[in-house]
């Protein structure tokens, strides 16, 4: 079982790693997980696997051993969190910058020092180190670049 | 277990922030959640150096969670590094905390900023004081999910651009941190640092944990901000909020720079010359490239956030030279670097606040604030490296331990840390002509109020007692130095006696014993 477990993984992390790549946000924080997958099918690989030996101390033995399904579980539950906050981000992404490519996060190192980078990307989306008042217009509605 | 000293203190640096960050979450008004964050920052400093004096002479601290002993249970350890770098994360907690005070930020505190550094906090001091390696990765994504937080906290364009690119970035080495994790485990059989430590001791050098060790240097390489892997970090850095941002360039590098100390001196030390060779390369590079990158800057903040990835290489410089020497430099190293960063940053937020602008060339800060460019003129010496400031010594060690390492790359990184440290000279004068010298040009916002200057001076006198306790910091890391070489942890966490492994249970079939090949052997050494 461990050759289709190891393609399996191999399949998993290269479509991660691929998404990864691209510029679509959502495609990023896709890829992430992904990969995250592939990884914690590793660790459980790590462990051994055997149908016929459960990690369970009331079922018949011989057992395989739990602590790598700890270690996934684990890993889960974190992976979980942070996909939730990447997802939250990219979501609050979308909605400054108006479209979901890394394009709109635009470069800090090579802009002009001089020129206000607009630190709020658009009037309804003021930021909290801005002391105006609150906005009152409506939000405006994401779109896509032409 | 015969030898090992359980304690509650391990513990307590984690505990404390912790509890108190979720007691802020409690609706109160700005005053008691303000006393909240102190009491916790300074209960936490007192925490750490309660830990740092009772490990002062070479003991091991051992916390058992569920008094379970050593490899089978989770333990928090503290031997001198970890108190150590227990009491530098404390300190700059005390001084990222004291700035957030001073300079109220209704919008993210209303957000739960007070709690999100206080969770900050409490993940950093775990991965200082964690004794296993799964517990470091736990430690890691308790610490990165605060960090992504505050470093998205407020969403601001560019805070939402540099956060993400920060988010993706630590994700994906945490994804390689879990996987190192599960093969280790692989290969070992155990997570536990001092039990690692003896089965790869036993195992004597070995192609798969040859490999093992290069993934985690790569790991821990990304979050330590090493040459290829640090991208995210000039861009982040100067996006964050003043006081946060202080901690974060303090203290998070280094603790992928205590990661890869703890890996490469306790853990894996059979087969030093490969990760060796790897961290002297990478760090000559980033060295270079950091300070180069400062050149090139021309913002307060993203100047020195170049000085923290140039920190870091240094810190691969002295780890990659492995002498007892170079660690003794390594450790004196970190400790300059942790307060100057704190200082510089803290610093820099005042003078960008006296300017209205984040740009260096506000000039002629020189008569209106002449004690801010006594700071600035200490921690910029401090970070180059010049007599007589604490950043001479520890750089003087370095380069000191890199001559007597003799070897060709060793030169080679010896010449890149004095070109290196000539290059941030000249950048941080750049910074001192633009902002300091000259006539004042423009119009100055309103002068804020002394007590927000306060931490910036207060950071600035704990650089300048470095310097003047420059022998005992040295003497210190000498010995902490020398624990890390010997086998004091490994005894202290495991105890004198061999780690007995139970037989697997058996069940009702009676097979187990040729269990498949996977798992791992019980180690009877």
């Amino acid at each position: 079982m461990e050759p289709l477990f190891a393609l399996l993984i191999g399949v998993l992390v290269g479509t991660g790693v691929f998404l990864l790549l691209s510029r679509t946000i959502i495609r990023v924080v896709l890829g992430l997980a992904f990969i995250a997958y592939g990884v914690n099918l590793a660790i459980l690989t790590v462990a051994g696997l055997r149908p016929d030996a459960p990690p369970l101390l009331t079922l018949k033995g011989p057992y395989v051993d739990p602590l790598p399904q700890a270690l996934v579980l684990t890993a889960i539950v974190i992976g979980f969190a942070t996909t939730a906050l990447l997802l939250t981000v990219a979501l609050r992404a979308y909605q400054v910058a108006g479209h979901d490519d890394v394009e709109a996060f635009g470069d800090s190192l090579a802009r002009d020092p001089d020129s206000p980078d607009g630190l709020h990307a658009d009037a309804s989306h003021l930021g909290p180190d801005e002391p105006t008042e609150a906005p009152t217009s409506t939000r405006r509605a994401p779109r896509r670049p032409a | 277990m015969s030898g090992v000293t359980t304690s509650w203190l391990p513990l307590a640096p984690i505990l404390v922030p912790l509890g108190m960050g979720i007691l802020m979450l409690a609706p109160m008004g700005r005053r008691a959640r303000a006393g909240l964050a102190l009491a916790a920052a300074l209960l936490t400093l007192l925490c750490s150096a309660l830990l740092l004096s009772a490990v002062w002479n070479g003991a091991v601290l051992v916390s058992e969670l569920g008094a379970w002993p050593a490899p089978f249970g989770i333990v928090m350890t503290a031997d001198r590094l970890g108190a150590f770098m227990s009491v530098l994360a404390s300190v700059s907690a005390l001084l990222a905390t004291w700035a957030a005070l001073v300079n109220p930020d209704p919008a993210r505190e209303r957000h739960h900023l007070f709690t999100l550094m206080a969770v900050l906090f409490a993940g950093v001091q775990m991965s200082f004081l964690t004794g296993d390696l799964f517990n470091l990765f736990v430690a890691f994504e308790v610490m990165l999910v605060a960090s992504y937080a505050l470093a998205v906290l407020g969403s601001t364009r560019e805070q939402l651009r540099e956060g993400f690119r920060y988010i993706v970035m630590n994700l994906a080495a945490s994804a390689l941190l879990v996987l190192a994790c599960g093969l280790t485990y692989g290969a070992l059989g155990t997570l536990n640092f001092a039990h690692l430590a003896q089965r790869s001791a036993e195992l004597g050098p070995n192609a798969t944990v040859n490999a093992i060790s290069v993934l985690l240097l790569l790991v821990f390489a990304a979050k330590g901000a090493l040459f290829p892997l640090g991208f995210w970090l000039p861009g982040t850095y100067p996006a964050l909020p003043a006081a946060t941002g202080t901690f974060f360039a303090a203290i998070l590098t280094k603790v992928g720079a205590y990661a890869l100390i703890r890996v490469f001196t306790t853990v894996f030390t059979e087969d030093p010359a490969l990760p060796q060779t790897l961290l002297l390369i990478l760090g000559s590079v980033t060295m270079l490239y950091g300070a180069l990158g400062m050149l090139s800057q021309r913002e307060w903040r993203s100047v020195l956030s170049f000085a923290v990835v140039s920190s870091a290489g240094y810190v691969a410089f002295g780890l990659g030279l492995g002498t007892p020497l170079a660690l003794r430099a390594t450790l004196s190293y970190l400790a300059v670097s942790v307060a100057v960063t704190a200082a510089l940053f803290l610093i820099a937020a005042v003078a960008e606040r006296a300017a209205g602008t984040r740009n260096v060339r506000a000039r002629g800060f020189l008569d209106e604030r002449p004690w801010l460019a006594g700071a600035f003129l200490l921690c910029a010496l401090t970070t180059a490296g010049l007599p007589p400031t604490a950043g001479f010594i520890a750089k003087f060690a370095l380069v000191q331990a890199g001559v007597q390492s003799g070897t060709p790359l060793a030169w080679v990184a010896v010449t890149c840390a004095l070109l290196a440290s000539l290059v941030t000279l000249l950048a941080l004068l750049n910074v001192w002509r633009g902002f300091f010298w000259g006539e004042a040009t423009g119009t100055r916002p309103a002068p804020a109020p002394r007590g927000t200057r306060l931490p910036a001076y207060a950071a600035s006198a704990l650089v300048a007692a470095l310097a003047v306790g420059g022998g005992s910091l040295l003497s210190f890391t000498g010995a902490a130095a020398s624990d890390l070489r010997g086998d004091g942890y490994v005894r202290g966490v495991l105890g004198t006696g061999p780690v007995v492994i139970p037989d697997a249970p058996a069940g009702e079939q009676s097979d187990a014993g040729q269990s498949d090949a996977e798992q791992p052997a019980g180690g009877q050494p």
